[in-house]
């Protein structure tokens, strides 16, 4: 087990270093950059012997490889550099942003895990046939609306309309619900569809039969034997998720007015301001690989047949 | 107009019909006017973007403005109504002859919010900083400052700057939002830092107290205050107790919030989103930013664009009132000069800036342009292709662009506009080849405006040879930038006008350039914000603004 956990940490690592590596690499293709964006403006009217200066102030006319070690050697000293269109340390931009979009996916992740395990529940629990039906095409229902438009609606009904929650100066509570809602929807879509046809699948297994026939009821075959085999596949696309989570994030910022790490990519990109871009890049590939890291560790805890087999490598 | 006369920005409505049950409706606003203004109270306000770094001579960019003008005093104040400059900070000034020395005197007992004094020595640091750059903190040159050579501290308080040549628009350039005078701590900053509001320390009525970057921000007025321009009717501290700036960058939700009663005043109102703002008895402030119109320039030095007639021929083919009829509103006016009317010297060139598709084709004709197969212009092989990038801070630019490429496509001229990146938009901005036509606009309320958008080694627009422009092979043009260096120099004020004037006709003459509307900063305010005031171009202030009970 310690060798297989290694061996994860280590495959773990690899990937961080290629992708630091290729963030790197296309950052530095792209045309133009942050200082020339902010400074080469006409507004700022600088000759290109000042501009030259300024680059040259930044260490932005060193070669690329070395440009390339002084970013390596400044991360793993914790050093993310300054936000050339903002200016203010990455690192501050990091520390108002990055707690609350963690806070927001992860809320938004457990309300559709929730949201995931009540349909799939009530769809196969329920015996009134059009409720079944009802449910099951729920997701496709959620899958197909748009986050932007969604988050409006909300924003419209409950806050503008109905004046139910603030948006613009809600309380530390009051301004998640909506957000989280948001997210959660979207979100939960594909995790029921596929937790949904999981469980009929197993459903249809011969042990299921034998459970039931032995005189077991059908919610406690489905919470003893299917969910633990149905969840699996689901766990899978759950990690996969997790990290759309932060793609959503940006368009749910951006209507909610949130600070998160949504909004401070958005505005990144737009300036090429590499040094951000690059912390965001490496935090999100540190968020990935954790994710998986962990659902990989799961499934031998979830089904001990997996676990086996590990050992025996 | 009563209307207008209450708030300095003018509220103009979009039909006569509402404009009459806007006036009719503000007449108890002028009732409440005579009552004594509300002391207290916090104001929210929803800005479209996150300001970006706050060193004052940044702060041309709108949301850096709003936070700016609040926070920071400058040295004189700027009419907006006469565009006369008037005593702030300083309580009075002499000029040379040739205006090469200023001789300012501050007025006594005016501190920063960290509780030093703004003397002769901080303000002579100010514009050390502001006309030189700091190389070693990064802090770059300002824009409105041209020719600066160095301060003197003469006494406590009087400070003597010199010029290397003539600068007459300097006076101007101490009282615009980029010469926002701020405590020495915050110069000692690097320019890396100053994007942290909480950190530019000045001496404006507000104080930035906290701040979550890119999200929110807290201004508090300082009890203290007591040196406002002297001629404002308001005096002392601002009548607010606070203002909370919110980033809302989606349109829909800061119309929402403010007729939902959860903001009272938001930036950034698109012109067909007037309406809905008005049905609802909520006001449209259209503040105008007194500058160069928003324009479309041509960059001679591409072959395309080289031949006068050619560009003359686009001039004329290009409808401008239509662009404003179909995009804009009333808060729009049609251009008719490269400056808006309401800049300094203005001179009345609609004559000149007619719609006539058939002295354009005619124009296209005799400079050798033929129609080919496709439709499109010809000569000796070429096709008449142009190519603009968009602007993104201007309003609805992509549109605007587009409806000229449609009016120009009845003519056989082609127009491709791009969005692009922003990288490649800077690097292929400054190449003639690859953008013969660009969007243009700046506000600022001084006729040397014109002469930092044209002159080779300020904005350039025309990208004429200079160091700023290596990509620009041959063109220059000498009479345009004599007449600009002219503005720069004349230190008589008739002389000065009587120049702007004619470089307005030169420019026109030339069709350098295409004005296509005056362009305002649109707000939308609830009806309960009073004395909503604007600086010369069009930044908010809150100074005086106060919130008359639900």
């Amino acid at each position: 087990m310690t060798r297989y956990l290694l061996g994860r940490v280590g495959q773990a690592l690899v990937v961080l270093a290629v992708t630091f590596t290729a963030a790197f690499l296309l950052l530095q293709v792209l045309p133009g950059d942050a200082i020339m964006i902010k400074f080469m403006s006409p507004e700022m009217a600088l000759t290109p012997a000042q501009i030259a200066e300024i680059r040259a102030s930044y260490g932005a006319d060193l070669p690329l490889w070395q440009r390339y070690l002084t970013t390596v050697g400044n991360f793993l000293t914790g050093n993310f550099g300054y936000s050339i269109q903002a200016g203010v340390p990455v690192s501050q931009q990091l520390a108002t942003n990055l707690p609350p979009t963690l806070l927001l996916a992860a809320l938004a992740f457990v309300a559709a895990v929730v949201l995931t395990i009540v349909l799939a529940a009530l769809s196969n629990l329920t015996g009134m046939g059009w409720l079944r039906a009802g449910l099951q095409s729920l997701p496709s229902l959620f899958i197909s609306v748009p986050v932007f438009w969604l988050g409006i609606m909300l924003i419209q009904v409950f806050s503008f309309q109905l004046g139910l929650v603030s948006v613009i100066s809600p309380g530390p509570i009051e301004k998640l619900i909506l957000p989280v809602a948001t997210l959660a929807i979207p979100i939960s879509a594909p995790l029921a569809q596929i937790l949904m046809r999981n469980i009929d699948e197993v459903l249809t297994q011969p042990f299921v039969a034998v459970a039931r026939s032995k005189g077991a009821s059908r919610s406690w075959v489905l919470w003893k034997h299917v969910a633990r085999n149905a969840v699996l596949p689901t766990l899978t696309i759950a990690g996969v998720l997790f990290g759309e989570l932060l793609a959503g994030a940006v368009v749910t910022e951006a209507v909610y007015g949130l600070s998160g790490l949504g909004g401070l990519t958005y505005q990144a990109v737009g300036n090429h301001d590499t040094a951000v871009l690059q912390a965001i890049v490496v935090i999100s590939a540190v968020a990935f690989v954790t994710i998986n890291l962990i659902v990989d560790l799961l499934y031998p805890v979830l089904d001990p047949r997996l676990g086996r087999k590990v050992a025996a490598t | 107009m009563a209307v207008v006369s209450i708030s300095k920005g003018t509220v103009v409505s979009l039909t006569r019909v509402v404009k009459l049950a806007l006036l009719a409706m503000s007449l108890p606003v002028g009732v409440a006017l005579a009552q004594a203004p509300v002391k207290g109270g916090a104001l929210i306000y929803l800005e479209q973007q996150a300001h970006t770094n706050l060193y004052p001579p940044a702060g041309g960019f709108y949301p850096n403005g709003g936070v700016l003008n609040q926070i920071t005093d400058k040295l004189t104040y700027q009419n907006p109504k006469t565009l006369e400059i008037e005593p702030w900070i300083a309580e009075s000034w002499t000029v040379n002859a040739d205006a090469t020395e200023y001789v300012f005197k501050i007025r006594p007992g005016v501190t920063f919010s960290d509780g030093t004094p703004l003397d002769a020595a901080a303000v002579a640091k100010n514009f050390d900083t502001y006309g030189l750059g700091n190389k070693e903190l990064k802090h770059p040159v300002s824009e409105v400052i041209t020719n600066y050579k160095a301060s003197e501290v003469i006494d406590p308080l009087t400070v003597k700057f010199t010029f290397t040549k003539p600068s007459v628009g300097f006076l101007q350039g101490t009282s615009v939002i980029g010469s926002g005078l701020v405590s020495l701590k915050t110069l000692a900053l690097p320019f890396d830092a100053l994007g942290d509001a909480t950190k530019i320390i000045g001496s404006g009525p507000f104080v930035v107290t906290s701040e979550t970057l890119g999200r929110e921000l807290t201004m508090t007025a300082r009890k203290d205050y007591a040196w406002g321009p002297k001629k404002l009717a308001h005096q002392g501290r601002a009548n607010l107790d606070s203002i909370k700036y919110v980033v809302t960058p989606e349109d829909s939700v800061r119309i929402g919030a403010l007729l939902a009663g959860q903001a009272q005043v938001i930036r950034q109102v698109q012109a067909y989103d007037e309406k809905q703002v008005l049905s609802k008895n909520y006001l449209i402030y259209a503040a105008p930013t007194r500058g160069v119109n928003n324009s479309v320039v041509f960059r001679p030095d591409n072959p395309l664009v080289a031949d006068l007639k050619v560009r003359q021929a686009l001039l004329h083919g290009t409808n401008a009132k239509e662009i404003v009829s179909t995009l804009f509103s009333a808060n729009y006016p049609q251009a008719k000069s490269i400056i808006a009317s309401t800049a300094q010297g203005y001179v009345d060139l609609s004559p000149k800036l007619t719609y006539d598709p058939a002295k354009a084709a005619k124009l296209l004709d005799e400079a050798g342009w033929t129609v080919g197969a496709k439709g499109l212009r010809q000569k000796d092989g070429k096709e008449m292709v142009l190519t603009a990038y968009e602007s993104l801070p201007q309003p609805q630019n992509k549109e605007t662009l587009q409806l000229v490429a449609q009016q120009w496509g009845k003519l056989g001229v082609k127009l491709v506009v791009l969005a692009g990146d922003a990288g490649s938009r800077v690097v292929d901005s400054l190449d003639p080849m690859k953008t013969p036509a660009a969007p243009a606009m700046v506000g600022r309320a001084d006729p040397d405006v014109i002469r930092s958008q044209y002159y080779p080694t300020t904005r350039n627009v025309l990208l004429q040879k200079s160091p700023l422009a290596p990509k620009v092979q041959t063109f220059v043009d000498d009479k345009l930038n004599g007449l600009l260096e002219a503005i720069a120099a004349e230190t008589d004020q008739a002389k000065r006008m009587a120049l702007v004037g004619e470089v307005q006709n030169y420019v026109i003459d030339q069709a350098y350039t295409i004005p296509i509307f005056e362009e305002p900063q649109a707000f939308a305010a609830s009806p309960r914000l009073k004395d909503f005031t604007f600086e010369a171009v069009g930044r908010p202030s809150f100074y005086a603004a106060w919130l008359a009970p639900k």
